[in-house]
């Protein structure tokens, strides 16, 4: 049982510590000395008991800011955890947000090397799959374009493209695919299936409910950080739309 | 090899520096070279023509302390600067953050190296004799990386949280080229005031890099190992600082 445990979240919580007023450069300290600098604690996520199978295709829902980008973040090991304890048995390809960390100044290629070697993957191996990953973005033709040349969306297709061609276990997806074209989704869509054959785990966050249902094996709803139930899609998505339509 | 992936990542990290560095400037990776020897120059007809500075080798020691502050001065501003330039990654995949300052240590050695260069050749041609002295400056080279490093650890981890300390450490660079002899000799510091001066180890790096490469005299054993003490020691702190900060990068740059 146990070594079919990928990722494993006991009581975790993740608390910031948000100065209400940034004051970052000297002057701002020298003239607010006086007064007292007043921090906010935010529990972005409070508690959090997860446990996923390798192989599974998880989803997480829930409103802004509740969490969702911080869970992930977690699980990639770009914060640590204030209290509880992370495990992950397996590399991750995480793939968060928008404004993926590319380089603008470098041109695509660059950045595909770049990317890809922080994602574990020698220049070697990029070589071998750089075909593929410059096929399947479908953006062969500015190869040699500059990054700050790149529409929002040509970004993601490129960084979502490197991600999906790392050999990772755990494929980390964060509400990216909203800016990609209706044929860009579908190759997505494509490549979840053959991950899935693949037993491979895809952690997924997003606000489109119909995606989340077809793929998902199981949904989370995360609401002010609190990991509100994880279940079977049509439940967790009912509960979601009930929440949202009460308020 | 575990460490492979760790490697490879640098290597790249340095590519992307350097890439970053020269784009689209004309002259590119010259700029290295240009900058220290424009600079010996002024300091050269300013010191050994108008203020009458005549040491023997003065071009050489000039040139020699110069390239080895300006290691110094672009490693720390490099490093500081690349933590913030890779905010992106950090906030986004995790990676063992200290190859930044690694990689960006590397490049401003890699460009020492190719200033080092430049001084063989205006050695080759002022002086033209060789001894076996000249070796063991690789092993101050080797004590001022150490130092440097340790201090590129420390800026960058304290960079993240405290803004000001880029401009403070661009006046502290200046003070500190000042107080060390790069431009004037060691012979014009009065006598009483040279312990103090060379409580400083870059001063003694670069006093001792002098003696063996120029004078072809052996430094003290004293001399040659207190600055690898204090360069170890300052490695040893930055490494500490670095670590402590470290799991705040993602927040906060």
């Amino acid at each position: 049982m146990n070594d079919k445990k990928i990722i494993e979240l006991k009581n975790v919580s993740k608390v910031f510590r948000l100065p209400h007023e940034r004051q970052t450069t000297f002057k701002e300290r020298l003239f607010s000395f006086y007064k007292k600098n007043f921090c906010e604690e935010l529990w972005a996520l409070n508690s959090i008991n997860l446990s996923i199978n390798k192989g599974e295709f998880i989803s997480f829902i829930g409103p802004n800011g509740s969490g969702k980008t911080t869970l992930l973040r977690l699980i990639s090991k770009v914060y640590l955890p204030s209290d509880g304890k992370v495990i992950v048995n397996g590399a991750t390809a995480p793939f968060l947000e928008l404004g993926i960390g590319f380089q603008p100044e470098l041109s695509a290629r660059d950045n595909i090397y770049l990317y890809g070697a922080t994602l574990g993957l020698a220049r070697k191996g990029i070589n071998e799959r750089f075909e593929d990953i410059l096929h399947f973005s479908g953006l062969a033709r500015y190869i040699d374009q500059k990054i700050k040349n790149f529409s929002s969306g040509m970004e993601a297709r490129l960084a979502f493209s490197i991600a999906a061609h790392a050999d990772a276990d755990i494929l980390l997806v964060d509400e990216v695919l909203a800016v990609g074209d209706i044929e860009f989704q579908e190759k997505c869509f494509d490549l979840f299936k053959k991950f899935k054959e693949q037993g491979k785990t895809i952690i997924f966050v997003s606000h489109d409910l119909d995606i989340v249902r077809e793929f998902s094996d199981r949904v989370g709803l995360i609401k002010n950080g609190v990991l509100e139930g994880i279940d079977r899609p049509r439940e967790i998505i009912s509960k979601y739309v009930k929440i949202t339509s009460a308020c | 090899m575990p460490i492979k992936k760790e490697l490879n990542l640098t290597k790249e990290f340095i590519r992307t520096d350097f890439k970053l560095r020269y784009h689209g400037s004309y002259l590119g990776f010259f700029w290295a070279f240009l900058k220290p020897l424009l600079m010996f120059a002024v300091l050269l007809v300013v010191f050994s023509k108008f203020m009458r500075f005549e040491y023997e080798n003065y071009p050489l020691y000039l040139l020699l302390g110069i390239i080895m502050w300006s290691f110094f001065s672009e490693a720390t501003l490099l490093s500081m600067n690349s933590i913030l330039q890779k905010g992106g990654l950090i906030k986004k995949i995790y990676f063992p953050r200290i190859i930044i300052v690694i990689s960006s240590s590397i490049v401003a050695f890699i460009t020492l190296f190719f200033n080092l260069l430049v001084f063989a050749f205006f050695y080759v041609f002022l002086k033209q004799t060789f001894n076996w002295t000249i070796l063991l400056s690789l092993f101050f080279i080797v004590e001022l990386y150490i130092i440097v490093f340790g201090f590129a650890l420390m800026l960058s981890a304290l960079y993240t949280k405290f803004r000001d300390l880029l401009h403070i450490w661009e006046v502290l660079l200046q003070i500190g080229f000042w107080a060390t002899p790069i431009i004037y000799p060691l012979q014009i510091v009065p006598e009483k005031y040279r312990f103090f001066m060379f409580l400083n180890p870059f001063a003694r790096i670069i006093h001792n890099t002098r003696l063996v490469l120029i004078n072809h005299q052996l430094p003290s054993i004293k001399d040659s190992f207190f600055p690898l003490l204090i360069g170890v020691a300052v490695l040893l702190l930055g490494y500490f600082i670095f670590s402590k900060r470290v799991s705040f990068f993602p927040e906060e740059v």
